[in-house]
């Protein structure tokens, strides 16, 4: 039937899709791609909290939409606590989260 | 009427002063030394469908207001406004219809592991109605076929949040709510209640869950469902996932969903490949006659899209996509093409501190 071969198409080229995102990765680690970029200096522990910032961003920032670029402080400060209601994310990562972006 | 003039008049004064007091307010609130300031942010898009042969062309633009208050509160509001003008194939007459209407309207008063939201706002359940709602984040402009299998707005309140389930890698979030029925044609809510549980791994980025509705009017429905997201770190992936089965006479279905972004190929790297399938499968044993009370409820349909979005930057995206859908015993196939912008806006009302 027309509409069976085009269904079975359709998750072909899902399965596709799936088997070359799995090869294609060896590449880049970093996907979706951060739009914040580091910014360097300080201590160690600032370095330390820096990366926990980053990865914490990474993890929750790119799930539902593009993750946003750097925002001005009180902004990402408003931004952060809509997104600890609207996503669920958690405090810490909220906190982490809101230093890293308005560093 | 006179008098009604006059009233109206009083009422949208005391607003705006409300307003003002609210945003003098809202621009001393704290957050961890950082001081929120409140943001006008939403999105303006413009689409063209055309629907088995249909044109429809809609601008649309829906705002959002965020006013953050002290260190736990949040006000939020977002409204929608639409026009579709219509051409009927074969036809040179575009009419138009214009839609407005109030998203959500609440507030949420924030603690570590809950947040109390109380108003108009999205109902929990699964997650396609609160993550992919505003046309500039959602990959494909199309609904699922399942969405509307379930209340989508509620107005009472609602416990949810999100905390670390005793290890690093793995985040609970939850949320319950109750609603009152409201007939008001702009606000309309049914009399629900309902929540979801989901699970979250940050080392994986999976995210997996179950959600229950049951409304509490007319024939009583209840409809339960679980969604899946991975996005893998290995490659620019999104899979995304859901299932709703409801009682009654209203069916079930799934979808399925990826996103790739082609970020390893540079001339092409602002480009996403979509595709989506999905089954709606209508209840068993329907009478006729409910079948054509149902309308597009009443008979099983496949439908199959696929899309690609292009980023000019995170918040600029135009958008072309391409379905096929089936209509299971009628012999119906029909073609469902769309194309166009999405714009997020973003603007703060105060000053923002340091600029980036
Ligand atoms: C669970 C899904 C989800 C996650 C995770 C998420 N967002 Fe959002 N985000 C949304 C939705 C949905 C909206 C749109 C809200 C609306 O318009 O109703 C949004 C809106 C935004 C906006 C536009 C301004 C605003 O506040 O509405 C920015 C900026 C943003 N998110 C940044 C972030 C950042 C930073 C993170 C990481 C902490 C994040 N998002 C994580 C779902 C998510």
């Amino acid at each position: 039937m027309k509409m069976n071969r085009f269904v079975v198409a359709a998750f072909f080229a899902f399965a596709l899709l799936l088997a070359v995102s799995a090869f294609a990765g060896t590449g880049s680690k970093d996907s979706p791609a951060p739009a914040v970029t580091a910014t360097s200096g300080g201590s160690t522990q600032d370095e330390d909290m820096r990366l926990e910032g980053e990865k914490r961003f990474r993890a929750n920032c790119g799930r539902c939409h593009m993750a946003p670029p750097k925002f001005a402080p009180r902004m990402v400060a408003t931004i952060v606590r809509h997104m600890r209601v609207r996503a669920n994310i958690t405090d810490e990562d909220r906190r982490q989260i809101l230093r890293y972006m308005a560093q | 009427m006179c008098r009604l003039v006059q009233w109206s008049r009083r009422i949208a004064c005391a607003c705006l002063v409300a307003l003002f007091v609210m945003c003098g307010l809202a621009l001393h609130a704290q957050d961890d030394g950082f001081k929120p300031v409140p943001i006008l942010t939403g999105s303006a898009a413009y689409f063209t469908r055309v629907t088995g042969g249909q044109f429809q062309n809609t601008p649309s633009v829906s705002p959002l207001l965020l006013m953050p208050f002290g260190d736990k509160w949040l006000l939020e509001a977002k409204g929608n406004y639409s026009d579709t003008f219509a051409k009927e194939a074969g036809d040179n007459y575009y009419g138009s219809t214009t839609a407005y209407g109030l998203g959500y309207a609440q507030v949420d008063y924030i603690t570590k592991y809950v947040t109390v939201t109380g108003g108009r706002f999205i109902t929990p359940f699964n997650i396609y109605g609160e993550r992919f709602g505003p046309n500039w984040i959602r990959a494909l402009q199309i609904s699922p076929l399942c969405s509307p299998l379930t209340s989508g707005s509620a107005l009472g309140g609602m416990l949810h949040g999100g905390f670390p389930a005793g290890s690093e890698n793995v985040n609970l979030n939850y949320a319950v709510y109750f609603s009152t029925n409201n007939t008001h044609h702009l606000l309309a809510t049914d009399r629900s209640t309902g929540g979801r549980l989901g699970f979250f791994l940050p080392r994986q980025r999976v995210e997996f869950g179950a959600s229950f509705q049951q409304v509490l009017q007319l024939d009583r429905p209840h409809s339960s469902g679980a969604y899946l997201l991975w996005q893998p770190y290995r490659a620019p992936l999104s899979v995304r996932s859901e299932y709703v089965r409801s009682s009654g006479t209203k069916g079930s279905g799934y979808w399925i969903e990826s996103a790739y972004r082609l970020s390893q190929i540079s001339p092409l790297r602002r480009l996403e490949l979509v595709g989506r399938g999905q089954q709606f499968f209508a209840a068993a044993n329907l009478s006729a006659a409910t079948i054509k009370k149902l309308g597009a409820f009443g008979k099983d349909t496949t439908q199959a899209d696929l899309g690609l979005n292009y980023y000019f930057r995170s918040d600029v995206r135009a958008s072309l996509s391409y379905g096929r859908q089936f209509v299971l015993g009628t012999n119906t196939n029909t073609n469902l093409w769309t194309v166009g912008m999405t714009y997020r806006f973003l603007m703060p009302l105060g000053p923002t501190g340091r600029s980036m």
